[in-house]
């Protein structure tokens, strides 16, 4: 499973970067990225769902699973 | 081909676009683009070219700026009048974005140059002002394989097409008689207003990015003709035409962008 560690980037820098690392995964691969909280942890996990990924949160960790 | 920090960051709010992908912007990266003339057509073309991260821009025009082009040639400025209109294009879209390599040809394109100048490049903008220019960008557009956006604009009305030579209705086959010399008014005689031409243009770059990227779908086939005084648009369909003396003899162009 890909981290990241995306603590400190805002946004929309922080989506940028995890989308560039999800383009690198195939479809159901997961990748695990560390936001901030506040705006990057909403704003991060919304952004991937509305692409149609599977996220889930476990506190500053937000798991992407690739459509 | 990798991106840096600062450009990620420069290219942010496109990388985020769910239509884009970090693939598509190093694929611009990759690119090089010809823009035919860099008035009231190609200002905002090449901007938003050189802005959205296209490798090599080529920018031929072998005007000087005039007080007259001001008002609808948004790259050029008041102190710039008397200067090479090519090299003030360079000089002005290296401050937008010194990512991008920019290669101005202050020189008329003629029949001798014009292959030589579009051979190699991924897309041509035009962005001319003359019917001779245009077919003759078309021309050596279709003999050299390279994908093209053509367009005009006259007072409040304007259209833009995109070829992909071979596989495509090429300019010549949509409009297979060139009008004779005179016949119709260029827009050094008739008049025009800038921020039709910059709607256009401005088309004009967004079809280039199409094309080199992939993303969406180009005006292949199709011409988009933009009444500016009601902004009413109509797509007319167009058709290859056997014989075309400009694109029946060119191969279908490899699937690669």
């Amino acid at each position: 499973m890909r981290t990241l560690d995306l603590t400190g980037v805002i946004c929309p820098m922080n989506w940028v970067r995890a989308r560039l690392a999800l383009e690198g995964l195939g479809p159901g691969e997961a990748l695990t990225v560390r936001v901030d909280p506040g705006e990057p942890l909403e704003s991060l996990p919304r952004s991937a769902e509305e692409e149609g990924h599977d996220v889930t949160i476990d506190g500053d960790r937000v798991t992407i699973v690739k459509r | 081909m990798t991106l840096s920090d600062s450009e990620l960051e420069r290219y942010s709010r496109q990388l985020v676009m769910p239509e884009w992908s970090g693939e598509a912007q190093e694929r611009l990266k990759r690119a090089s683009a010809i823009v035919v003339g860099v008035g009231a057509l190609g200002s905002p073309a090449a901007t938003y070219l050189a802005a959205a991260g296209v490798g090599r821009i080529g920018i031929v025009d072998s005007d000087a700026v005039e007080l007259s082009n001001l008002h609808r040639q948004p790259l050029h400025y008041t102190p710039d009048v008397g200067g090479a209109k090519a090299e003030n294009a360079a000089v002005k879209l290296s401050f937008l974005n010194p990512e991008v390599q920019l290669e101005p040809y202050p020189v008329r394109l003629e029949p001798t140059n014009a292959g030589p100048i579009v051979a190699g490049a991924d897309v041509v903008v035009d962005c001319s002002d003359s019917f001779a220019t245009r077919y003759l960008v078309n021309d050596a557009s279709c003999a050299e394989g390279v994908a093209l956006v053509e367009a005009g604009v006259l007072g409040l009305s304007g259209l833009v097409t995109s070829i992909r030579p071979g596989r495509s209705a090429c300019y010549r086959c949509a409009f297979p008689v060139e009008p004779p010399e005179g016949s119709v008014p260029s827009c050094r005689e008739a008049g025009v207003l800038g921020a039709m031409a910059g709607i256009v243009g401005s088309i004009q770059a967004l079809e280039a990015l199409k094309l080199l990227t992939g993303v969406g779908e180009p005006l292949l086939d199709r011409i988009l003709q933009l009444d500016g005084a009601d902004l009413r648009q109509t797509i007319v369909a167009t058709e290859r035409r056997a014989g075309c003396p400009a694109c029946a003899a060119v191969p279908a162009a490899a699937e690669s962008r």
